[in-house]
């Protein structure tokens, strides 16, 4: 019991890293832009799609394939900022919601004519790690000192550089950040690449885990959601932590329930946190 | 030649014509004011001037080129700062973020550490608490901090909006202080006040706004004995 417990809590646990880089990427778009991103999770998908692609017809490695996915994630990310964002800044949440909506149905109804809905798999194993009685996936190992370097780098560039110093101004004061000769444009529509970039990155390092078709998104999106109330919005640091409290879940809710009371279990946990700590467990103000 | 010049503008909000037909110039190395009652298109003024508004009609030169086409952030990149009214800091930010922010137009880039060391001789106590939040300042600290990161943009203009509000009369004789130190560097300001004596005591030249149109102008010195400014604004 207990053996199975803890495989079951550090699986969920490495997986939770993951789900804090896609949180984070919705965490940045929400606290920079103040738009609520529904192209999140399809932005997902289509990561795990980039790197299926670069792997079965390139045979690039998925996880070199990574920061090209990153790559043309950022460049989509400015696309949909200047096609279907830019204009309805101005408008208000609704208008940037339906925005992003759009955005979603056609990545997922061109993804369903290109790709099918039928579950494609990256067939890759980095082989594995046995620590005393736990066995670790080598793709998990890797997918997970692969977020915390994300995470760490995305604080860094953030609080320490001219440009991140820009994005948190334009968090902060937008008009004011105008003021001091920051383009909010520019600004916004970076800050949209790298929550764009972010999400497709998540999807890429779960390319390997488990098999997906262009739908798959959706319950990422949806968990992080979740994380990002857990974590309190618009902190990198608390996407990471909630994204682990996620994942812990999900390691230890099977072991006691039937799997299908997850879902349960996570969302009624967001509606506590909603009711009792509506700035996330993180959350500053 | 003026530094800036609006000429003729019309502008305001959604619906609601505030300024019809304003024609304003800064002199360069002079203090102007701009006085006016509340709601008369003091601060609407100073957004059209700044691209935060779109005018109905007229336009902005900036050392005789027009800058009315011009969005908000490249107006600042030309050397146009402001302290808005209500300070407008970036309060999850230190101090220190705060003012490096302030120049972070490409024009102060070079600058910024003898800036800094300037903005901090004017207010010691922000070298003190440079490491702390902005929105954990008092109203006045908080007031030092948009001032100082108004003249970390290293600006050939700035403008200063309400500078006196929501401030005790001995803070607000501090920061007046300052600015008459300002003035001697050869700094080109517009200042915006309720305070009309203490504005029309610092300044060189001043606006009076009413109804949204330039009532009377002069050199403040002459406005401040104007029988009607007197008994109008300074409740003589």
């Amino acid at each position: 019991m207990f053996a199975h417990l803890s495989a079951s809590l550090v699986d969920g646990l490495l997986i939770g890293f993951v789900y804090g880089i896609a949180a984070m990427g919705l965490s940045l778009i929400w606290g920079v832009m103040r738009v609520i991103n529904l192209a999140h999770g399809a932005t997902m998908a289509l990561g795990m799609f980039c790197i299926y692609g670069l792997f079965t017809k390139l045979g690039i490695n998925p996880y070199l394939g990574v920061p090209l996915a990153a790559l043309l994630a950022l460049l989509f990310g400015f696309l949909i900022y200047g096609v279907a964002l830019h204009r309805v800044m101005q408008s208000g949440y609704l208008y940037t919601l339906l925005a992003t909506f759009a955005v979603n149905m056609i990545i997922i109804g061109v993804g369903t004519t290109l790709f099918t809905t039928s579950p494609r798999n990256v067939d890759f194993s980095l082989g594995s790690l046995q620590m005393g009685s736990e066995i670790l996936l080598g793709t998990r190992l890797v997918a997970a000192v692969a977020s915390v370097v994300i995470t760490v780098a995305l604080y860094l560039f953030l609080y320490f550089t001219r440009t991140g110093k820009a994005i948190r101004a334009v968090s902060n004061n937008r008009a004011a950040a105008e003021l001091m000769g920051i383009s909010s444009t520019q600004v916004l529509a970076l800050s949209f690449g790298l929550g764009t970039m972010l999400a497709a990155v998540a999807g890429g390092l779960t390319a390997t885990f488990f098999p997906f078709t262009i739908l798959s998104g959706g319950a990422y999106q949806l968990k992080s959601f979740v994380i990002c109330v857990l974590g309190g919005l618009g902190n990198p640091l608390g996407a990471l932590f909630g994204g682990l409290i996620l994942g812990a879940l999900e390691g230890i809710v099977p072991v006691f329930m039937p799997v299908s009371w997850v879902p349960v279990v996570e969302f009624g946990l967001f509606v506590l946190v909603l009711v009792v700590r509506p700035t996330g467990l993180m959350g500053a103000k | 030649m003026a530094l800036l010049e609006v000429q003729n503008i019309a502008s305001g909000y959604e619906g609601v014509q505030i300024l019809w037909g304003v024609n304003l110039k800064l002199e360069p190395g002079r203090l102007t004011t701009l006085v006016g009652s509340n709601g008369v298109g003091k601060t609407t003024l100073l957004k059209t001037v700044l691209g935060l508004l779109k005018p109905l009609e007229g336009r902005v030169t900036f050392k005789d080129k027009p800058i009315t086409h011009l969005p908000p952030y490249a107006r600042a990149r030309a050397g146009l700062a402001m302290v808005p009214e209500g300070r407008q800091l970036f309060t999850d930010m230190t101090i220190l973020e705060n003012l490096h922010l302030g120049a972070f137009s490409p024009r102060s880039r070079a600058g910024l550490k003898q800036n800094l060391e300037k903005v901090y001789e004017i207010f010691p106590r922000l070298k003190e608490r440079a490491n702390q939040k902005a929105g954990t300042l008092s109203g006045g600290e908080q007031q030092m901090v948009a001032v100082a990161r108004g003249l970390m943009a290293e600006p050939e203009i700035l403008m200063l909006d309400e500078l006196s509000l929501g401030l005790s009369p001995l803070l607000t004789l501090n920061l007046f202080e300052s600015l008459t130190r300002l003035k001697k560097t050869g700094l080109t300001m517009l200042l915006v006040e309720q305070n009309v004596t203490m504005a029309l005591a610092v300044s060189d030249y001043a606006y009076v706004l009413a109804e949204g149109r330039v009532h009377l102008e002069g050199p403040a010195r002459e406005l401040s004995k104007n029988e009607e400014v007197r008994r109008t604004y300074l409740g003589i």
